[in-house]
């Protein structure tokens, strides 16, 4: 794909003047003649336009009249000249479009009543607009609908072949699933090969299609668009934080549509570094689990063996009494709780104020510990913020980006649209390391597979190649000297070799990354669930430090070492201080002076300095005792840790275990209490994306049966305890933060942040480097179990909470397959739908297999969604020192034909 | 002059002129032939336009005509009608409403939504008699509507008739909707690298 000038950072474009309509327009060379148009403030009508990719030129709308030409031009297709003489308006233009109209229509049905564009149909507008009223001679095309997709169906009698699918599919998601196909003497979109649809289902041409050809098969012919209410809210599945159009009648929710849309086509190709605001399949089809059967209508107490429904009143009685009770008797360190990363701003601060004020303890947890808080911690501990410093923009203009342990168009697909971006308008190179043959390992510059469980292996690799190459900078390391030298003796001992015998990259391979990473002008590192979701992570963020910081990439504008999110406010959690290391505003817990403030601010005395309790000792204290009580929000420990964290065992013992949460989950099915909450689309309240953004989350639908928001019945309850709040809406709680917190509501807008590296590297750099690099210990273990176990997350699903939609679990069911390597399978001589057994330090499991060609060779994969059979079972957990993150994602297994 | 009109009024006086005169109009009336219909017994027989209980209509061969679209919910000035349509599960594809709600104690009768429908399935009949104990009755649901519509199948023709919406069955059938067939097969075989 050619890059436009205009919109190439790194190139100047040629000012050029033109006249349009008799006004002189200074414009950039080389860019289309509609964008210019358009620049202008002038909509000249074009249906196959759209701003995120180059101009197609099919339907011949956007005619214009040029100074020395007999017939109109198309505007879209022609490149903007000095000295051109532009018409836009005029008779002859209105006559000319009126025929390309009347062309569309004259083989397009007229079923208009029965389609489900009706009143959201640009052909529809531009037929009205000019004012065709008869055609001469229309005929019928009578093609079949194609409806073998899972959730798109295709009635290419409606096509109007403006390959505004194709091209977005193609050009901006680099996904190419579709294709035009001359059958039955029309040119007709087919997906490839004319098969049935099999892509990643973002439906992103089923938003720009300006007809009814591509209709969404979860809404088709239920609604007309005017019936429906659409709400702008922010999605609640992963850390990118997309913004979307919850379209709901009644009770209901309909669809889900994107700002990327037909309607939408006019911007500046620029600005879709910030986004080109489509969606993906979990976004725009996996909204049914909002108004889904299997919610939580009513409030559940155990009565017996039982969990019966009760009035919120009874529920609430008995729940504050319990946990007044449990206070009175043993204290409030018998108390504890956890949240999800689901939740809100808003409701994530209310409760950690509910456990320090409330229960007045510090053992409380969110789900930002099974990852996060290893980047949140090792970047605080570097460069002072708990963020990654990079936003999407930047992402997309740089120029090398390192992207380790990351499967990245699985996790956060939107974010993967970015370096897709990068990739193809501004030719960054990506180097892709990972243990899977991932989607962007596919489309990268230089894609390198490598043996599971050595991320951190390869980081050494890298520094060590860098030093060795001099690609360092001397300008910042001579500010620390002392620091690089310690970083020098640290990798001493580390050779290429050595590195790439363990890890399978090759000593050239690494020299190249290093190359690639350390001479660009901008180059990111993007790590996740490899790297931060894995032992060592909080180490291994770190090195990745330590190699931005020679090269000298660290606070340099448009570099930095960053992260995704699973859950979409991982970031507002850490940022509101749901974790007992934590103040709101990442303060430390132990800072005198922010506990103070805390303290004033709050009217109470804090929890002790020092005490508190993270995920898994809260668990612990739970087995032993210590903790009698558990609240619990939207986690599910239960289905999540494998079983040698003897949740089961733990929660057992706790006299009372509330849990509220939208569905009745497997930890809820064991507790004494269920308060039934609200989804995201039920309530106000704002997310902080993985870039750091806080986004608005709005109520799109009246709370389904007597649920109520979490924050709401968090304010009850901590009324109930004693406490003396006032909050009406999540508003209130807002301006509550805006207060504590200045500035943390930026307009939606990243807050920038200079990272300071000198107070790290000046202060104990020398002491802790050293540790960092060494040698891992050599385990026999590896020799009896060659595979690698992996559990990760799949395009189709996000957590649990995904499995509750059916329409996801429609398009990605729950194999109960093991997913493996074809060369593997041949291997151990079993084909598809056969047994294995597997077998861990942990357990052993049959199951059966499927081939994968996305599984490295030497590692199988199993979808952590899915308990079914219970492969987590098999994992054992590693609990980090520093962070407390317990990584359980990846073990070394055995695998015989059973 | 002056004694002309005095002998009228002594013999107007002396006949009891503005009795009669009065009277006339009584004995007018006595025979008369009386204008009062006995309703009920009686019924008043109306104009083809006249715009009585909506009726959803069926094709001659009992398909329903309604395709669910939505314009008469959207044409509807007292906004008293409510579609809900899907995809029928008898027949792939085809759309039709699966509730239909006219709710008659809000309906104006202005017509709107017979104009504003793209396959004439709505039609107003002759029917004018509402009354009911239950005012819940008057919440005609999809049901009710053919069954008027099958009631009053004539009256309802001619008021598309009057109306210039339709003349005749061949008339309804242009505007009749064909959905077409589904491909559920590929229409190719796969190719061999995925095979």
């Amino acid at each position: 794909m050619g890059l436009k000038p205009a919109t190439n950072p790194d190139v100047e474009a040629v000012a050029i003047e033109l006249s349009i309509d008799g006004k002189t327009v200074t414009a950039k060379d080389g860019v289309s003649l509609y964008d210019v148009i358009s620049s202008t403030g002038k909509i000249i009508p074009a249906m196959c336009y759209h701003y995120t990719f180059d101009p197609f030129g099919s339907c011949g709308m956007c005619l214009v009249m040029q100074e020395g030409k007999k017939a109109p031009i198309r505007s879209c297709t022609a490149k903007a000249a000095a000295g051109m003489v532009i018409r836009t308006e005029g008779d002859d233009l209105f006559q000319a479009r009126k025929k390309a109209v009347e062309k569309h229509l004259s083989v397009h049905p007229l079923d208009c009543p029965v389609c489900d564009a009706d009143g959201h149909c640009e052909l529809q507008d531009m037929a009205f607009q000019h004012g065709v009223t008869n055609l001469a001679n229309a005929k019928q095309k009578f093609i079949p609908e194609d409806t073998r997709s899972p959730v798109l169906d295709f009635n290419m009698n409606r096509c109007i072949a403006c390959a505004e699918c194709i091209n977005v599919c193609k050009d901006v998601l680099m996904i190419d699933a579709l294709q035009f196909m001359k059958k039955g003497g029309f040119n007709q979109v087919v997906p490839k090969g004319d098969l049935a649809l099999s892509c990643e289902f973002c439906g992103d041409c089923l938003a720009v299609c300006p007809v009814g050809a591509i209709t969404n098969k979860f809404s088709k012919y239920l609604y007309k668009p005017w019936q429906m209410k659409k709400t702008t809210t922010t999605c609640n599945y992963c850390g990118d934080g997309c913004q979307m159009h919850l379209e709901t009648k009644d009770a209901e929710v309909v669809r889900v549509t994107s700002p990327l849309s037909w309607k939408n086509k006019w911007g500046d190709r620029a600005d879709t570094a910030k986004g080109h605001g489509g969606l993906c399949v979990r976004g725009r089809f996996g909204f049914e689990y909002i108004d889904s059967a299997a919610r939580l209508k009513q409030p559940l107490l155990r009565k017996g063996n039982q969990l019966v429904e009760v009035p919120w009143l009874e529920a609430m009685h008995q729940v504050v009494e319990q946990f007044s009770e449990i206070r009175r008797k043993h204290g409030p360190d018998s108390i504890a709780g956890l949240i999800t990363a689901r939740c809100t701003n808003e409701e994530l601060y209310l409760f950690q104020k509910l456990m320090r004020t409330g229960f007045r303890t510090n053992q409380f947890d969110s789900s930002a510990r099974y990852g996060h808080l290893n980047f949140v911690h090792a970047s605080r501990h570097a460069l002072g913020i708990g963020r990654s410093p990079n936003d999407w923009e930047d992402l997309t203009r740089a120029k090398a980006i390192v992207l380790i342990g990351s499967n990245l168009t699985e996790t956060n697909p939107l974010t993967a649209v970015r370096i897709k971006e990068a990739l193809r308008v501004y030719q960054a190179q990506v180097v892709v390391i990972d243990s899977a043959i991932t989607n962007m390992a596919k489309l990268a510059s230089h894609p390198y597979l490598i043996s599971p469980g050595t991320e951190g292996l390869v980081i050494d690799g890298l520094v060590k190649a860098t030093l060795e190459l001099g690609l360092i900078d001397e300008e910042t390391i001579g500010k620390h000297p002392k620091a690089f030298e310690a970083l020098k003796a640290a990798v001493a001992h580390v050779s290429l070799e050595q590195v790439a015998a363990k890890t399978g990259m090759s000593v050239e391979a690494l020299k190249t990354t290093a190359a690639i990473f350390a001479e660009a002008p901008r180059s990111i590192i993007l790590c996740a669930e490899g790297i931060v979701r894995q032992s060592d992570g909080y180490q291994n963020v770190l090195k990745l430090m330590d190699l931005a910081w020679i090269t000298g990439k660290l606070g340099q504008p448009g570099c930095g070492v960053n992260t995704v999110t699973e859950e979409p406010n991982e970031q507002g959690a850490v940022d509101m201080g749901v974790a007992p290391e934590f103040l709101p505003g990442q303060a430390s817990f132990n800072d005198q002076v922010a506990r103070d403030r805390f303290a004033k601010a709050w009217d109470v005395t804090l929890p002790a300095a020092g005490s508190g309790a993270n995920l898994v000792e809260i668990l612990k204290r739970c087995k032993s005792g210590q903790i009698r009580a558990l609240y619990v929000i939207g986690e599910n420990p239960l289905a999540t840790l494998p079983a040698s964290m003897e949740v089961r065992a733990a929660l057992d013992r706790l006299e009372l275990l509330v849990v509220q949460d939208p569905f009745l989950t497997e930890t809820a099915r064991m507790a004494h209490a269920v308060l039934p909450a609200c989804t995201s689309a039920e309530k106000d309240g704002t997310f902080t994306n993985l870039e750091g953004r806080v986004l608005r989350v709005r109520e799109a639908l009246d709370p389904v049966g007597e649920s109520l928001p979490d924050w709401h019945i968090m304010t009850a309850l901590a009324n109930a305890l004693g406490c003396q709040w006032e909050y009406e809406s999540s508003n209130d709680i807002q301006a509550e933060i805006m207060k504590l917190l200045p500035g943390y509501y930026n307009l939606g807008q990243p807050r920038k942040v200079v990272p300071t590296v000198d107070r790290y590297l000046s202060n104990g750099y020398a002491g802790e480097v050293a540790a960092r690099y060494r040698a891992p210990v050599a385990s026999d273990a590896k020799v009896q179990r060659p595979y690698g176990l992996l559990m990760g997350q799949i395009l189709y699903h996000s957590g649990k909470m995904s499995t509750e939609a059916p329409g996801l679990i429609k398009i990605a069911p729950n194999t109960g397959r093991l997913r493996m390597n074809p060369e593997d399978m041949k291997r151990l001589a079993v084909s598809e739908g056969g047994k294995v057994r597997l077998t861990s330090d942990r357990g052993s499991l049959q199951v059966a297999v499927q081939p994968d060609q996305s599984v490295a060779p030497q590692t199988c994969f199993f979808p952590e969604h899915f308990n079914e059979p219970p492969v987590k079972d098999l994992m054992s957990v590693q609990v980090d020192p520093t962070t407390g993150v317990p990584s359980f994602k990846r073990i070394g297994v055995t695998i015989e034909k059973a | 002059m002056r004694v002309t009109v005095l002998i009228r009024n002594i013999l107007h006086a002396a006949l009891f002129y503005e009795i009669w005169d009065a009277m006339k109009v009584t004995f007018k009336h006595m025979f008369h032939k009386p204008i009062t219909f006995q309703y009920p017994r009686e019924q008043r027989v109306l104009p083809d336009t006249h715009r009585g209980a909506l009726a959803l209509l069926r094709y001659d061969d009992h398909q329903e005509r309604c395709v669910g679209c939505d314009l008469c919910e959207a044409a509807c000035p007292s906004r008293c009608i409510k579609v809900i349509s899907s995809e029928d599960a008898a027949r792939p594809l085809q759309r039709f409403a699966s509730e239909f709600y006219i709710d008659i104690t809000k309906c104006v009768f202005c017509g709107y939504c017979v104009e504003a429908c793209p396959v004439n399935a709505l039609a107003m009949t002759k029917m004018y008699e509402f009354s009911t104990h239950d005012k819940r009755t008057l919440l005609f649901d999809k049901k009710r509507l053919y069954e008027i519509g099958e009631r009053h199948l004539d009256d309802a023709k001619k008021y598309l008739y009057a109306h210039n919406q339709e003349q005749n069955v061949e008339e309804s059938r242009e505007y009749r909707y064909y959905f077409p067939q589904s491909v559920l097969k590929p229409t190719q075989s796969q190719p061999k690298h995925l095979g």
